[in-house]
């Protein structure tokens, strides 16, 4: 329970933060919903690169371009013919929808320039540490680190400047009216006693320091919690850029693939597995989203045809085959045994309850934080689904003839050390 | 409880040797070495509490900076093409052949993720039923040798496999005598990808060398019934089985199959009271010899007349003419004419072995068992084995013809004559003057190390082949990882050099379709099937009756002669070990660390010797020897007082002292040098040896009397005559037992192991099963002195006293004995597996401060490595001590530079089970991932688990099926059976912990008195009880005697 209330407090912390850039963050979400099918920031995809956009247009004209773009090429706005005829004269979608502060958002997303650059990339690999919650999270980038602590380190000689000042003041009225100084010392004096500073830290020392004991714990105990939960590998919020920009909204989300078309191996074996890329090719020898990149193959899918050397031309495989290196987002420690089809086959728990909803996520990132807590509280609700399995049947049967029946997986045993840990 | 015959480990125990009684003083037999760290010298100043204080310091920071590290991004590499039947995470088993040795037992290979990471019993196979030694489980490691070639080598330099070909081939065609020296071939396909090569160069002759050789047999089965071969032997048809020096059960030809076969009559229940009798007449404590009912110390020289007078007592009783000139010998107790006896009244169901390499030796074997009518019933002349094929006479001349110069290309395939022919110095002298020597070695070995050429060839587990290791029984060898390094395979290299442009996988399928398939409707389901199985068995010949010609009177004059002349002068015999063999695998870290069946010595070898013979040479454990014959010498060799060594012999393990590989080089001594050549066969005894004592001390590694049970009773036997008696009998005295705890309700699954000490041999094919499966680290020869072996399973062997007037031996006669030494030649062997004992009172548990051992509602005694904070308080309160202690960190430690030390031996951990860190606890999990894996896929498909279903390692591939395992909550269970079996006991059953693991009382089929007078009693009641208090009276009298 304690570490519930500890992490509830800090993700209260984390989300008091990021209200600041709510403006930014609307315009992601807004702008990932919306626009990336056509449109990147700093690349040129079916539409042009977003970036400077604000520096191009007006935000009045941007706005109504976005809303209906082929209006104004048909009313002749020489701006929109321009732009209209600089992109293939493809045309862009209607947003009639949107607000004009939506709108806004997304272009104050763009010129956030986008997702911060993320350290975790294929190189990364290579040197073998990469912070991986803290890239993500602007709260913890470097540069804010800093500015915030000049900005401290400014307010701090501001008060130290001003109590000074306010010193010097009460010097100098205090030489001017001395008795008054006196009568005011008395009255100060008076009020110190009845002061909590008084009571706690003279009248009872013990209580005092205890509670600046309290503060203390409390506060460094959830920065440290926060940081050990970074450093011992609880890797929450971990959205690594893979080699390939592989996107579960459109596959799972859009398309409606199953899951387990892909990762074949999540029913029968401890892995699920991420597919090899010949799977990938079962669609996308034909799929080739030429239709988004004006008639070129999809730069992403080039790198499926390059990994088992396929000749999209001639329809025919070569020999050289390279395998993609995929970065493992879930990691579980070596010495913790997980199976997935247990969960998945035997225990039918849907994918998303462990990895968030992979269906609407472009870039698929660490959902769930996979510490031993969170797997124990499962265990404890999940109930185990005794009427459609011989073996849980039988067993069930034998154990409730000693009258000890179990429902959950807990009751099952579910809990011991050694189902996992071995 | 106090047993009747007392069991001893060592003769340190027996003798109460102080240091014994210091070791076992302390909590762990090695102290923490604390005292060490802090007073070592550093420079001038030395280190104290300042010292301590600053290295604690620093420590704790350092731990705290390294913390600090960040997760590493970790990869996810998929196949880019799937195969079809790989998925991820789930293993693969693939049916091949064993070739670690010529005896090619059927096994399954499990891999995952593509590579192999366990090798397992084919239980399928007619011959070999599921059975695997230790060798075969370790010789998965030869596989992830970082040491192996990495690809082809001409003088030294790398080179692509056509410039070698072309270089090669040039050479061949130019050469007029050509030599191919192999091991024994038992492969059909390989014979005639020989016989291709053969025919493309007709000057090739092909010359089988075994470094340990069994050609006697094979030419004296040639002269007696004319076939050169070695029979098919049937240890379970027989029922009196005499061996002279055969070690069957260990090292002898087929040990796997005949260990199978020999404990089909050794096991014993209510329904089967009839075991088979078992003599063994031989010189060093042998494997089998120490699973004999009856052992007979002899000296080699006394094998002759032993079988000469044998052969005579039973021609006198059949009434056949008995071989003339000679005067019998005799034995203790009789022993010759005893064995006579029982060989006679089981005629057709008797069987005599000799391991000699001695033709006269082995005639004479022939003549006692055609004699006997047991060829065609136990001994089968037409389904023979092809398991050795030595024919020493032609190495000898081969090595001849080398140094004459009349031989100008030798080709070495899987053999490596440098290390183990006797005249080293002779075969390199000859070698060197052949112009075109090619080895296709795996790593670079001895012989390699001579040769100009270099083509290495795969490991086995990368090869196809296909083998007949008996008549009609064909195994097929597939790959099970494609080859690590750019290898070739001997075959392969062979028909290239023949021109044959066939790979060697088709070359196996031609052939096979040509004739072992022939008669196929379809050859290729018969071949995919016989691929899926791993074997294809044809329709058996009938055995037939084979009778020698004639009487080897010839060998009546030399074994007396031999006899006579040795009487009071030591001999030397030379035996192979359990495991390390010949020495091929002695680059082998599992296998060094296997304690040794007998000795319980790993990482050495050593000179072991009879007590009475140590004390005529004022010999004692440690002391350093200098050995020499008149065929060679050795120096420097550790002494090893061994209890049942025949009086006036030592014998030296071969197989040591290798000068190559990291791991061999440098452990033991190379006694090769010390056989000889008779004029027709190897021989590995000689006569008349000079001992000399260097004055040195040398401390073996031996585990003998790590963790000591104090003399607590952990034995229970009977003899036969008693167990027909009373089934209980040796097992009818129970503990009043008294709980502390409440009693554990395990509802569903109650995991359970039973052992049957009748049936386990102690070859220790468990320990190394084990090893592969759990992860378990190589500690090294320092370590193991130190006490820190990691091996879950350990084999205790206990030593006893044989009761030759029928009485009980009494601890006081037994001192007296040890005093003077009378009856070191006759002790009775005991082997008990150790493993974790899951006890459902766990003693461990309750002093965990941190709950890393916890009991599981299956019965399991789980072990949460990460939880453990290394207090040891576990290992300490462990009344099995089966906790092992990690010591070190063993995996990427340079100190530890084995297996776990490099990425290519890294390959063969088990993915599902944890690699442990330094400070951790752990111990024998009862195979946890097994039975979870088990589990799992009974529920995958909606059923229960069916008994059997799930099989620990140890288990798995047990040659003497000792081990069972089940859910003891299943009430049909094999392992429920057994538990209520009336040889069923625990051990320590008074300390009432529970345990989850029951043994079977050991049966010797003799009549003397073990077990003693029966006390038909059970459990508890008022009398036993009182029989206990006496008992513990005089518990703690031993105790005051142990500590004086």
């Amino acid at each position: 329970m304690r570490i519930f209330r500890l992490s509830s407090l800090l993700s209260f912390l984390v989300l008091s933060v990021n209200l600041a850039f709510a403006d930014v963050a609307e315009g992601e979400k807004l702008f990932n919903a919306n626009c990336t099918s056509c449109h990147a920031i700093n690349e040129k995809i079916v539409g042009p690169a977003l970036k400077d956009v604000d520096k191009r247009h007006n935000e009045a004209w941007t706005i109504k371009w976005v809303k209906n773009s082929q209006a104004m090429v048909k009313s002749g706005d020489a701006e929109a013919v321009k732009v209209y005829n600089d992109n293939n004269q493809s045309v862009m979608t209607s947003f009639e929808a949107l607000t004009d502060v939506q709108i806004k958002s997304i272009l104050e997303y763009v010129k956030s320039g986008g997702p911060a650059p993320q350290t975790a990339s294929v190189s990364g690999a290579t040197n073998g540490s990469v912070s991986a919650a803290k890239s993500q999270d602007g709260f913890y980038s470097n540069t804010t680190f800093i500015a915030l602590s000049v900005m401290a380190l400014i307010l701090f000689i501001i008060v130290f400047v001003l109590f000074k000042i306010k010193g010097t003041v009460e010097d100098l009225y205090n030489q001017k009216f001395p008795q008054e100084a006196i009568e005011e010392a008395k009255e100060k004096a008076a009020n110190y006693k009845n002061s909590i500073s008084y009571k706690l830290f003279k009248k009872h020392p013990v209580v005092g320091t205890i509670a600046v004991m309290l503060v203390f714990t409390v506060v460094l105990g959830l920065i440290g919690f926060d940081y050990a939960n970074k450093e011992v590998g609880v890797q929450k919020g971990y959205m690594p850029t893979q080699p390939i920009n592989y996107s579960h909204e459109l596959h799972a989300g859009k398309y409606k693939i199953n899951c387990q078309y892909c990762h074949s191996g999540a029913d029968k074996s401890k892995q699920a597995t991420v597919p090899s890329a010949s799977t990938c090719m079962n669609c996308h020898a034909h799929v080739t989203a030429k239709e988004k990149y004006n008639g070129e193959i999809s730069p992403e899918i080039k790198k499926i045809y390059a990994a088992v050397d396929w000749n999209p031309e001639t329809r025919t495989y070569g020999t050289n085959q390279k395998p993609i290196k995929w970065i493992r987002i879930h990691n579980l420690p070596d010495h913790a045994y997980f199976n997935h089809a247990q969960h998945v086959k035997i225990g039918k728990v849907e994918c998303q309850a462990c990895h968030g909803p992979v269906e609407t996520m472009k870039v698929v990132s660490q959902q769930r934080s996979l510490q031993m807590g969170w797997c124990i509280n499962c265990h404890r609700e999940a109930k185990v689904d005794v009427a459609n399995n011989d073996y849980y049947e039988k067993l069930h049967g034998e154990m409730k003839k000693d009258g000890k029946p179990f429902v959950t997986v807990a009751q099952n045993g579910g809990l011991e050390c050694g189902k996992c840990h071995y | 409880m106090e047993n009747k015959n007392k069991y001893w480990k060592g003769l340190e125990e027996l003798n109460n040797d102080p240091k014994f009684l210091q070791n076992k003083k302390n909590e762990f037999s090695e102290g923490i070495p604390l005292e060490e760290v802090l007073t070592e010298q550093d420079g001038e100043l030395s280190s104290n509490r300042r010292d301590f204080l600053k290295y604690f310091g620093f420590s704790i920071s350092a731990v705290a900076l390294a913390a600090c590290n960040k997760a590493p991004v970790k990869n996810v590499i998929p196949y880019v093409v799937k195969p079809e039947n790989i998925t991820p995470g789930v293993p693969n088993f693939y049916a091949t052949t064993c070739g670690a040795c010529s005896a090619g037992c059927s096994i399954l290979v499990k891999t995952r993720e593509g590579r192999p990471i366990k090798i397992e019993g084919n239980e399928e196979s007619p011959l070999f039923k599921g059975g695997v030694c230790a060798s075969g489980h370790a010789s998965l490691l030869g596989l992830y040798d970082n040491e192996r070639l990495r690809g082809p080598k001409a003088e030294g330099k790398d080179l692509d496999w056509n410039t070698l070909d072309a270089k090669v081939k040039d050479a061949l065609v130019q050469s007029k005598n050509i030599r191919i020296v192999s091991g024994t071939v038992n492969s059909p396909s390989t014979k005639k990808v020989i016989a291709g090569f053969t025919s493309k160069y007709p000057s090739t002759k092909h010359i089988s060398y075994e470094a340990v050789s069994n050609a006697a047999m094979i030419e004296a089965n040639k002269k007696a019934f004319g076939k050169a071969v070695i029979p098919g032997y049937r240890f379970d048809h027989a029922k009196v089985i005499v061996s002279f020096g055969a070690d069957f059960l260990g090292t002898w030809i087929s040990p796997v199959e005949y260990t199978k076969q020999w404990v089909t009559n050794r096991k014993v229940n209510n329904d089967r009271t009839e075991m088979s009798r078992h003599y063994q007449f031989e010189s060093n404590l042998s494997l089998t010899g120490s699973n004999a009912d009856v052992r007979i110390p002899i000296k080699p020289s006394a094998e002759g007349v032993a079988l000469i007078s044998l052969y005579n007592k039973i021609a006198s009783l059949a009434g056949a003419p008995v071989l003339s000139g000679a005067q019998n010998v005799e034995f203790a107790v009789n022993m010759i004419e005893n064995s006579a006896k029982e060989l006679w009244a089981a005629k057709g169901h008797s069987l005599v072995v000799s391991g000699s390499n001695n033709l006269d030796n082995q005639l004479l074997v022939n003549a006692i068992n055609s004699l006997l009518g047991n060829i065609g019933t136990t001994i089968d002349l037409d389904n023979y084995s092809n398991q050795h094929q030595a024919d020493d006479a032609a190495f000898e001349s081969f090595v001849s013809e080398m140094n004459n110069g009349s031989i100008d290309a030798v080709i070495f395939f899987n053999s490596n004559p440098a290390y183990s022919y006797y005249n080293a110095k002779k075969f390199e002298d000859g070698l060197k003057k052949v112009a075109l020597t090619v080895s296709t070695s795996e790593s670079l070995d001895e012989t390699g190390v001579l040769c100009k050429f270099h083509a290495p060839a795969h490991h086995y587990l990368e090869s196809w082949n296909d083998a007949e290791p008996k008549v009609g029984y064909f195994g097929l060898s597939q790959p099970t990882i494609s080859p690590v390094f750019n290898t070739r395979q001997a075959q392969d290299s062979f028909l290239k050099w023949a021109d044959i442009s066939t790979d060697y996988y088709t070359f196996i399928q031609n052939n096979w379709k040509s004739t072992i398939l022939s008669g196929a409707v379809i050859f290729e389901t018969a071949w995919n099937t016989s691929l899926h199985d791993g074997f294809y068995v044809a329709p058996a010949k009938t055995a037939s009756t084979y009778n020698m010609s004639a009487l080897p009177t010839e060998a009546v004059n030399p074994a007396y002669a031999a006899y006579t002349s040795s009487k009071d002068k030591v001999e030397l015999s030379l035996y192979s070990k359990v495991g390390l063999g010949d020495g091929t695998h002695a680059n082998n870290p599992w296998l060094q660390e296997l304690p040794d069946p007998i000795s319980k010595v790993c990482w050495d070898n050593y000179a072991t010797i009879g007590k009475v013979t140590a004390d005529k040479f004022n010999l004692k454990d440690g002391d350093v020897i200098k050995i020499a014959t008149k065929n060679g010498m050795v120096e420097n060799v550790p002494v090893l007082v061994q209890p049942g060594q025949a009086n006036n012999t030592i014998s030296i393990a071969l197989g040591y002292g290798r000068s190559t590989g990291k791991v061999a080089k440098y452990v033991g001594k190379n006694v090769y040098p010390l056989a000889s050549f008779t004029g027709t066969t190897f021989n590995y005894v000689s006569a008349d040896v000079k001992v000399d004592k260097t004055g040195d001390d040398y401390e073996l590694p031996q585990t003998q009397t790590h963790h000591t049970i104090e003399g607590r009773s952990l034995i229970r036997e009977a003899s036969l005559k008693e167990y027909i008696k009373d089934p209980q009998a040796g097992n009818n005295e129970h503990a009043h037992i008294i709980s502390l705890w409440a009693e554990r309700d395990s509802k569903g699954h109650k995991w359970g192991m039973a052992i049957d000490m009748n049936a386990c041999t102690g070859c220790g094919s468990c320990v190394v099963s084990c090893n592969a499966e759990n992860n378990v680290p190589v500690v090294g020869r320092k370590e193991v002195l130190n006490s820190r072996e990691m091996h879950w399973i350990r084999i205790d062997r206990y030593y006893s006293f044989k009761d030759k007037d029928g009485k009980k031996s009494t601890k006081e006669k037994e001192y007296n004995n040890a005093a003077n030494g009378t009856d070191f030649e006759n002790v009775k062997v005991i082997f008990q597996p150790v493993m974790c004992q899951q006890c459902g009172h766990a003693p461990c548990e309750t002093v965990c401060p941190v709950l890393a051992t916890v009991h599981s509602s299956e019965g399991l005694n789980h072990m949460a490595y990460n939880r453990c904070v290394g207090t040891r308080y576990c290992a300490n309160n462990c009344p099995y001590k089966v906790r092992r202690f990690n010591w070190f960190k063993y995996r990427e430690n340079d100190k530890f530079d084995f297996n776990f030390n490099n990425d290519l031996g890294r390959m063969v951990i088990n993915p599902d089970v944890t690699v442990r860190s330094r400070g951790v606890m752990e111990k024998c999990s009862f195979c946890v991932q097994r039975i979870q894996a088990g589990k799992l896929k009974a529920k995958l498909e909606s059923r229960i688990v069916k008994d059997g279903d799930i099989k620990t390692a140890c288990q798995q591939s047990c040659p003497s099926n000792a081990i069972v395992f089940g859910d003891m909550n299943d009430a049909n269970s094999e392992i429920s059976k057994l538990f209520n079996n009336d040889r069923s006991y625990v051990m320590l059953e008074e300390y009432n912990v529970q345990p989850a693991v029951t043994y079977l009382t050991k049966i010797r089929n003799t009549e003397e008195v073990i077990a003693g007078e029966s006390k038909p009693k059970k459990h508890g009641h008022h009398e036993e009880h009182k029989h206990e208090e006496k008992h513990e009276e005089e518990n703690a009298h031993m105790e005051t005697e142990h500590h004086s």
